[in-house]
């Protein structure tokens, strides 16, 4: 009896069906996402200011409107490494020279868009003593957003490419190809702002570019040709309104509309903080009257407490013509929309409509608090969606979890694992630029420290997510949220109230290997024995 | 009978050296369609850089290979698998972390979309790899579970049925029993039964295990030091020639007096 129900028993039948509970508790995402939740909880609550009391976690400083632009925008930066640095470890490989290659990119794009781009063949020449001369064979000035990107671009992703073919090709680590890229990318970095920023024009031996216009916000200002917008609201008075005289009565009837919105919110905040002040210097006097013990002084300043104060009114500023012309120099287009699709903002109909309309994103003046996200977060969200459907749907995602997973079966069955491998190198030293260009764009200033330790923090953001050091295992939505944890750690623990900030590192270590260990026990479980 | 057969593939006097090392010394085997040929040897007798040759992982030195009387000549993997030459070796070439169809068309997806960056048809890969393993004898429920949760037969199974799959006429299987359970080893030669039963491939397993070569190989092939010891028809040889010729020859009465002694 019981043998033969032994018999029919298939090996298929070991693997247990699961319900939709523990397939949910199951998925390796599981406890990052827990970990995020938790700090979201912990920035939502510790950041409402101390006596207030609120449910709303968005009443407080890490999730009103700055605060989510803010803390995102660290996400997003770092987002965009931790994608191509998960990747690459899912193929089995990793590269420490993300971080240099940051620094190398984003020095590479400011000073092409300050001094231009030259091709020169250095030669020895003797005339009037031994030194160095070069020969230009080709030169651009005043480049273009775009093209100094791609011209980055094509340095950045041979840079890349040679990194990996010396890494398949000669079997050595990548830890010490990519480390020697580490030293290799930061020094030269370091070399050419050096040799650009000589004196007198640049402060010498600078290791910045600085002074850059604000490429995002040039503007194509009507009868003044190209400018940035803070020098044309910055026109003499009667150009200004000469602006205005052209711009449709609709257009203007709106930002009238608009104006005159913030011009009330902001008196009424004003007057909301004059009779706050009136409170407080009230409750001043009261406590002084009860510690001098006048008695009469304490009766008569308590009901006026109790009766609420009454302050006049702060009338609203008039619109004025100048006004609208210049909150019409800030509504029109960009002229440089590369520039401005990396530097610039995104959201801004939303964050409008939060403010005039839902009357969530005010600060304490009654301005508007954020004018959109940052467009890195695009960015990140753009990269991440082609890394997940590259990684989950097509042939290259199953080359990829295979070269990382086992090397020896993915080339016996005829996959390019060299070429998986050097691609992906190119996709990290891809991703580093889309890193830099970010930052150039939105700061209009670069220098040889940026991108520091990022290599680091992208391999611990794509571990804490549950991807595998030694390879083949992982997933694009495990790195986001790792990548969530890690930039929000900080913030979080900064507002913990008699604790110091710095126990965020504390915390990010311990996560870190703890997720390793998990990371390691799934693996280990689904490699199971044969 | 099965002489009326005609081999599927016929090696000829292959010569494979090593610098001045001659790994194989005029090797000569058929193998008919339908049948599991047994290659039987002691460790370093050549079975290994046989099956290398015939996998196109080694370029011979001389003989000939013919494959349907055409003779054919090939010089790296890709092009054995094209001839018709499926290898499964012992560690059979599987990501354990991935699941079964993807393994199953590791390399050779189903994909719509130009280069690699094609979508792959996950559901037609799926009913495939389900089908084609019922074939030889294993259902899965679940061809979305990673190889690593499978036993050790379901994988040499695998294996066995992705060779087929993408056009093995001639089954090389290197010691596809070694490192399983008593159970799994059982399982495996279940599948190799059915492999042989579907009746136009043409197995050729190496082993070390006589037992289950007996179980079940139609004829033999016995190796030592790179030259051909010993052929046979199953039914021609008795137990102790096999024993003999597996141990290279030598008399294993020689070996228990040396051991009692």
């Amino acid at each position: 009896m019981n043998s033969e129900s032994q018999s029919q028993r298939q090996e298929s039948d070991r693997l247990e069906k699961k319900n939709w509970f523990t397939a949910i508790f199951a998925r390796p995402e599981i406890g990052p996402l827990g970990v995020m939740i938790l700090l979201f909880g912990l920035l939502g609550y510790f950041s409402i200011p101390e006596g207030e009391f609120s449910l709303n976690p968005f009443a407080g400083e890490g999730f009103n409107a700055l605060g989510i632009r803010n803390n995102f925008r660290v996400i997003a930066q770092l987002g965009i490494v931790a994608l191509g640095a998960g990747l690459l470890i899912i193929a089995g490989e990793f590269d420490l020279s993300v971080g240099s290659m940051i620094g190398f990119a984003g020095g590479c794009m400011a000073m092409i868009l300050k001094w231009g781009f030259a091709i020169v063949i250095p030669y020895i020449s003797f005339q009037g003593g031994f030194h160095f001369e070069g020969l230009k064979i080709f030169e651009i000035t005043d480049v273009s957003p775009l093209t100094a990107i791609l011209i980055t671009l094509c340095m950045t992703l041979s840079f890349g490419w040679f990194q990996g073919w010396v890494i398949v090709k000669s079997g050595i680590a990548s830890f010490i190809v990519t480390l020697g890229g580490l030293f290799f990318l930061r020094g030269l970095t370091e070399v050419c702002y050096r040799a650009f920023n000589r004196a007198p024009d640049q402060t010498a031996g600078s290791t910045t570019v600085t002074d850059l216009p604000d490429i995002k916000n040039i503007i194509n200002v009507p009868g003044h040709g190209e400018m940035e917008r803070d020098a044309a609201k910055a026109l003499p008075n009667e150009d200004l309104l000469e602006i205005l005289s052209n711009v449709p009565s609709q257009t203007v009837a709106k930002l009238t509309e608009q104006l005159t919105y913030i011009n009330e919110k902001v008196a009424l905040n004003k007057t909301a903080i004059q009779a706050k002040k009136m409170v407080e210097t009230l409750e001043k006097s009261l406590a002084g009257a009860k510690e001098s013990g006048n008695e009469s002084m304490v009766e008569i300043l308590t009901k006026k407490i109790e009766a609420g104060v009454e302050v006049p009114a702060v009338t609203a500023k008039a619109v004025t013509d100048l006004d609208i012309a210049k909150a019409y120099i800030d509504t029109i287009y960009t002229a440089r929309p590369v520039a401005n699709f990396f530097g610039g903002d995104i959201l801004e109909p939303v964050f409008d409509w939060l403010y005039f309309t839902a009357d969530w994103n005010v600060n304490m003046f009654g301005n508007q608090f954020a004018k959109g996200m940052y467009s890195c977060l695009m960015i990140w969200l753009i990269i991440a969606l082609a890394c997940y459907f590259v990684l989950s749907r097509t042939q290259a995602g199953n080359w990829i979890y295979s070269t990382g997973g086992n090397l020896n079966a993915a080339k016996a069955n005829g996959v390019p694992t060299n070429k998986v491998k050097i691609s992906l190198f190119m996709f990290t030293a891809f991703c580093a630029t889309m890193f830099a260009a970010c930052q150039v764009f939105e700061v209009n200033t670069a220098d040889t420290a940026k991108g520091n330790l990022k290599e680091l923090e992208a391999i611990a953001a794509a571990v804490i997510g549950g991807v595998v050091l030694t390879g083949g295992f992982g997933s694009i939505l495990g790195i986001i949220l790792g990548t969530i944890i890690f930039g929000i750690a900080k913030e979080a623990f900064f507002y913990i109230p008699g604790i110091d900030g710095s126990f965020y590192r504390v915390f990010l270590g311990a996560v870190l290997v703890s997720a390793a260990l998990t990371n390691e026990n799934i693996r280990k479980r689904i490699m199971g024995s044969i | 009978m099965s002489d009326s057969k005609k081999p599927l593939i016929e090696i000829n006097n292959l010569v494979k050296k090593f610098g001045s090392f001659v790994a194989l010394n005029g090797v000569s085997l058929d193998v008919y369609p339908g049948e599991v040929h047994a290659l039987l040897g002691d460790n370093g007798a050549g079975k290994s850089t046989l099956i290398k040759v015939l996998a196109g992982v080694h370029p011979k030195t001389s003989g000939t290979i013919s494959i349907e009387g055409k003779e054919v000549d090939f010089s790296t993997p890709r092009q054995a698998t094209d001839v018709g030459i499926g290898t499964v070796y012992q560690d059979l070439a599987l990501n354990a972390l991935t699941s079964v169809s993807r393994n199953f068309f590791l390399g050779r997806e189903i994909k719509k979309g130009p280069g690699p960056f094609g979508v792959m048809k996950m559901k037609e890969m799926n009913e495939i790899t389900i089908a084609e393993m019922a074939k030889i004898g294993i259902n899965i429920s679940n061809p979305e579970q990673p190889v690593g949760t499978m036993s050790g037969g379901q994988r040499q199974t695998l294996a066995i049925a992705r060779a087929i799959y993408f056009g093995a006429k001639i089954l090389i299987l290197d010691e596809p029993t070694s490192a399983l359970g008593q159970k799994q080893q059982m399982e495996v030669l279940k599948t190799i039964k059915r492999v042989q039963r579907l009746g136009h491939i043409a197995i050729i397993l190496i082993t070390h295990n006589e037992i289950h070569a007996r179980l079940i190989a139609d004829r033999y092939t016995f190796l030592s030091l790179g030259e051909v010891i010993g052929k046979g028809m199953a039914e021609e040889l008795g137990g102790d020639d096999i024993k003999k010729l597996m141990a290279g020859g030598a008399e294993i009465g020689d070996l228990r007096d040396e051991l009692g002694a």
